[in-house]
């Protein structure tokens, strides 16, 4: 088990700042999902984790420690795109695989491939999209590692193998692997992970456990009579998130509290009071979501 | 068995909260009944494919609230003694919360304390008339 410390990382191409003063820390022994709308620097942060890139500034620590070659041996990593060679079969890679890592248990590596239905003795270029994905995931889950930092590991899978994929990372956490993940089917990682952090344009837009996010965030709504009641009060609310007001309706995003905040609205001379549950599609819109014209944002997340 | 437990990840429920409940009113309703074995934490995690941690967590609650007990080594069981009281109370926590979301819908869409009366007696009457 590891816990992984990301440090205030930073990672530039030319004058585009892929990731920008990222710092998140993952707890050994947990689920931890990675959100975050396309280019918002996930995959840069992933292979910052592997020392595949050489970062601007701050640091990745597996347990206090920085990445070593020894390190290597208890991470196993499956990348968003395909490192599969297409002219090799599966079984050559299992063979590969086998004499580049010790703890690699190639038999579990071919009853994962007959679970998935990856004939082994198919080369990759014979394989789609999904099969791929599943040969990498049969691979890395095979090196039974500490550490799985895997980058969409679902896509391009059909849902039954999609849902194999979500077991296989449930059961190596039961076992005790500290596991890093990536999907855009926020569903997904609404079941597999314990915790998230979301990222927005290479910052930290949000981080916390799931059950925490949802159990505390809600939208509180009321009517007024008329569109000029005065929210000042609200906009010095560090519990509040977001206001939105849209002629008579008002809108509280709100982190705890929601029922205070609905009977404040109810005081204030609002009908139609309501608490609404968000789920982790919607904390993930929001986090993300530049403001609307009529929105007060009172912070970023 | 767990079968009977389903969870629904999309809802803004936290999962945790939605397995306690789902235990609760098995135990209320009589699937699970004093004594029968809940399942392990990581079969009932694979089963419904959520993390290990979200179900032992709902265990951790459960067991709080006296529902079940569990037997280090042998696994987590529907409380014996207080099969009876934990149940009524079970039921009684699940009909609160169904309550309570249903007086607030009615004052968020504008009825009055009367006009919830009325329909709260109109159900009690068409499905749990007085006794002759």
């Amino acid at each position: 088990m590891s816990t992984i410390t990301i440090d205030r990382i930073r990672k530039s191409y030319g004058a585009y700042a892929a990731v920008d003063d990222f710092s998140v820390e993952i707890p050994a022994g947990t689920v931890f999902g990675l959100l975050g709308p396309n280019g918002a620097g996930k995959t840069t942060t992933f292979k910052a984790m592997l020392g595949l890139i050489r970062l601007d500034g701050g640091a990745v620590r597996y347990d206090g420690e920085p990445l070593a070659p020894a390190t290597f041996e208890r991470i196993a990593y499956v990348p968003e795109r395909s490192v599969l060679y297409d002219w090799m079969t599966v079984t050559e890679h299992i063979q590969m695989t086998r004499s580049a890592f010790k703890g690699f248990v190639p038999k579990m590596a071919l009853e994962l491939l007959t679970q998935f239905n990856v004939d082994p003795r198919k080369r990759v270029r014979q394989l789609s999209k999904g099969m791929r994905t599943a040969t990498m995931v049969a691979l890395a889950i095979a090196r039974q590692a500490d550490t799985l930092i895997l980058d969409e590991p679902t896509s391009g899978l059909d849902p039954i193998n999609q849902r194999h994929v979500l077991n296989l990372m449930i059961n190596e956490s039961a076992r005790g692997a500290t596991i890093l993940f990536s999907s855009h089917q926020i569903g997904q990682v609404e079941r597999a992970a314990e915790r998230i952090a979301v990222m927005d344009r290479g910052k930290l837009a949000l981080e916390g456990t799931v059950d925490d996010l949802k159990y505390g965030r809600k939208i509180v709504e009321g009517i007024f009579p008329t569109s000029d009641v005065p929210l000042d009060e609200f906009h010095r609310d560090t519990r509040l998130l977001r206001i939105d007001r849209d002629g008579r309706i008002v809108r509280l995003l709100t982190k705890e509290d929601a029922t205070a905040f609905a009977a404040r609205l109810e005081g204030m001379g609002a009908s139609g009071v309501r608490i609404v549950d968000l789920n982790l599609e919607d904390i993930f819109l929001y986090a993300v979501s530049p403001a609307l014209q009529t929105a007060d944002v009172v912070e970023g997340a | 068995m767990p079968a009977v437990l389903t969870i629904d990840p999309r809802s803004g429920v936290p999962i945790y909260l939605q397995l306690i409940e789902q235990v609760k009113r098995s135990v209320a309703l009589g699937i699970l009944q004093a004594g029968e074995q809940l399942p392990t934490v990581k079969q009932l995690a694979l089963d419904l494919t959520v993390n290990p941690n979200t179900v032992a967590k709902a265990y951790r609650d459960l067991e709080r609230e006296g529902v079940i007990e569990t037997a280090p080594g042998r696994g987590s069981f529907v409380r014996a003694d207080g099969a009876e009281g934990s149940s009524r109370a079970a039921a009684g926590d699940v009909a609160r919360d169904a309550i309570e979301r249903a007086v607030r819908e009615a004052k968020s869409v504008g009825l009055r304390r009367s006009d919830v009366r009325d329909l709260l007696e109109q159900a009690l009457n068409h499905w749990l008339p007085e006794e002759a």
